[in-house]
């Protein structure tokens, strides 16, 4: 039997969340991946023609999930709700403090799967690219809302200790431990 | 000892250099490079800032330009030898007699590592390599036990390089023709073991089916542990059992070996996993640094394995072939 990671976030918050799919989301996200690919645009030049693909990154513990095509400038992400039956060539499941922990680095994407903490499926390719790109772009929220100097520190300190502190409230594994 | 650790990108040998490492190893995005895999591996600016970030921090940097090169075409590896040169880098890891020549005659800055592809496990072998070509060190092929590398120290006057942490391969290092039996792709030659456009993953209710090139190689339950879609580690029928034919899915750990090694003469302890994300090499290279630390301190052992559980494949860890316990 494998041990799972845990950290799926409580009923409450999905209950809580679901509204957010109704929110303009996905034009914030699309804004904000399109302003970070044009601040660094090293990360879409490591993932090449790969970055035409559709992910669709599903949080278990939510009910949406985001569609996003990586096109650097022409970036899109849209939010799904479970109604809507979508294609991509990717498809990424696990709960949502474990996906944010991919983007981050804090967590190890092989690990991920061979524990079944995540569920893979569509073009594995894809997938490794994508996997490889975000891990060398050092991704910090900063980077999406456009800060730059000691706000954007702030920002990032701030941000990732409220991970750490719902990873822990949940159970997650912290950066450090199991990855 | 040194400790020899990966990185498949930039950001991945910051890591590797911050957590530790003695000597990172690395390749070019290209099929010099065993570990060939999409959106992985250095560009040739990124070498060169990888090399002078390692440097600046007091570690070396050793370019793996690993695979053979293909008849009539080896400008690639030639070129991968000149710019891993001209990027400062500290040895370059090679398996390919031509390439090895070519690097011997056209770079003698370079110092000359053989790779574990090269599958070199004999004291005349490894003279050969080392008197033609002026190898200086040798990975081990994951074949042998500690008390085999002793006797081989004894007999070589190179140094040796042995895994202690990562996958594994079967036995034939550099000479497996699994992967391009199923993919037409291989290690050897293009750089990647079940090159992934050819790896498909399918969800069911109970179960995950693993596909390579149209195969199923192995099917997993919903609470197994899983592990690299290579066909070494698939399942097959075979006498009317189903199981893991030629290989388990499962990671090496030879940390407690690492005493016993070096009395055996390793020089340097190598670390697998260019393909793996910064979080495992972070944490593999602070535990192993530990770990080499407190063995030449002295000190009780540091528990790798409890430590490292959470990053293994398939769920498990193996002392593999350093204890041939199956014998």
């Amino acid at each position: 039997m494998v041990e799972r990671f845990k950290g799926e976030l409580p009923a409450i918050v999905r209950f809580l969340a679901f509204p957010a799919a109704f929110l303009p989301l996905g034009q914030a996200l699309t804004f904000a991946v399109r302003r970070f690919a044009r601040r660094k645009p090293a990360m879409f030049d490591r993932l090449g023609d790969y970055g035409r693909c559709s992910f669709l990154i599903a949080p278990t513990d939510l009910d949406f999930a985001f569609l996003v095509v990586p096109d650097g400038a022409r970036a899109e992400v849209r939010t799904l709700t479970r109604r809507h039956g979508v294609e991509a060539d990717v498809t990424v499941k696990g709960p949502l403090l474990v996906l944010l922990g991919l983007l981050d680095g804090t967590f190890d994407g092989d690990a991920l799967f061979f524990n079944r903490t995540i569920d893979v499926a569509g073009r594995t390719d894809a997938l490794v690219a994508f996997r490889n790109a975000i891990e060398d772009a050092e991704l910090k929220p900063s980077d999406f809302v456009g800060l730059k100097g000691e706000i954007a520190g702030l920002l990032d300190k701030w941000v990732f200790r409220g991970l750490d502190m719902a990873r822990r409230l949940t159970g997650a594994p912290m950066g450090g431990e199991a990855r | 000892m040194e400790l020899v650790c990966p990185a498949g990108t930039p950001a991945a040998l910051r890591a590797a250099v911050d957590a530790g490492a003695d000597s990172v190893y690395c390749g070019f995005r290209n099929e010099t490079n065993a570990r060939n895999f999409p959106g992985l591996n250095f560009s040739d600016a990124e070498m060169a800032e990888g090399v002078a970030y390692a440097h600046a921090h007091g570690a070396r940097v050793l370019v793996a330009i690993n695979t053979f090169a293909k008849a009539g075409a080896m400008k690639s590896w030639a070129d991968a030898l000149a710019v891993a040169d001209q990027a400062g880098a500290d040895a370059v890891i090679l398996a390919d007699l031509a390439v090895l020549d070519h690097a011997a005659r056209h770079h003698p800055r370079l110092k000359l590592h053989l790779s574990v592809q090269a599958a070199a496990a004999t004291p005349e072998a490894i003279k050969f390599y080392a008197d033609t070509f002026g190898v200086r060190r040798v990975v081990m092929p994951r074949v042998l036990s500690v008390e085999e590398i002793a006797k081989l120290n004894a007999a070589i006057d190179v140094e040796t390089e042995a895994f202690v942490f990562g996958g594994l391969c079967p036995m034939t290092e550099g000479r497996c023709a699994l992967s391009s039996y199923a993919t037409g792709k291989s290690p050897n030659l293009t750089g990647v073991c079940s090159p992934p456009e050819h790896v498909a993953y399918s969800n069911d209710r109970d179960s995950t089916a693993t596909r390579l090139n149209g195969f199923t190689i192995d099917r997993f339950g919903r609470d197994e542990a899983a592990g690299y879609p290579t066909l070494c580690k698939g399942r097959f029928v075979a006498g009317g059992k189903t199981s893991y034919l030629f290989e388990d899915p499962v990671s090496l750990n030879a940390a407690s070996l690492i005493a016993a090694l070096s009395k055996a003469g390793v020089t340097a302890l190598k670390i697998e996993g260019r393909q793996r994300g910064k979080g495992y090499v972070a944490e593999v290279v602070k535990t192993f640094r530990a770990a080499v630390e407190a063995v030449e301190a002295g000190r009780d052992e540091v528990e790798v394995g409890r430590l490292l559980a959470g990053l293994v494949e398939g769920g498990r860890q193996t002392s593999g072939a350093y204890k041939k316990t199956w014998r």
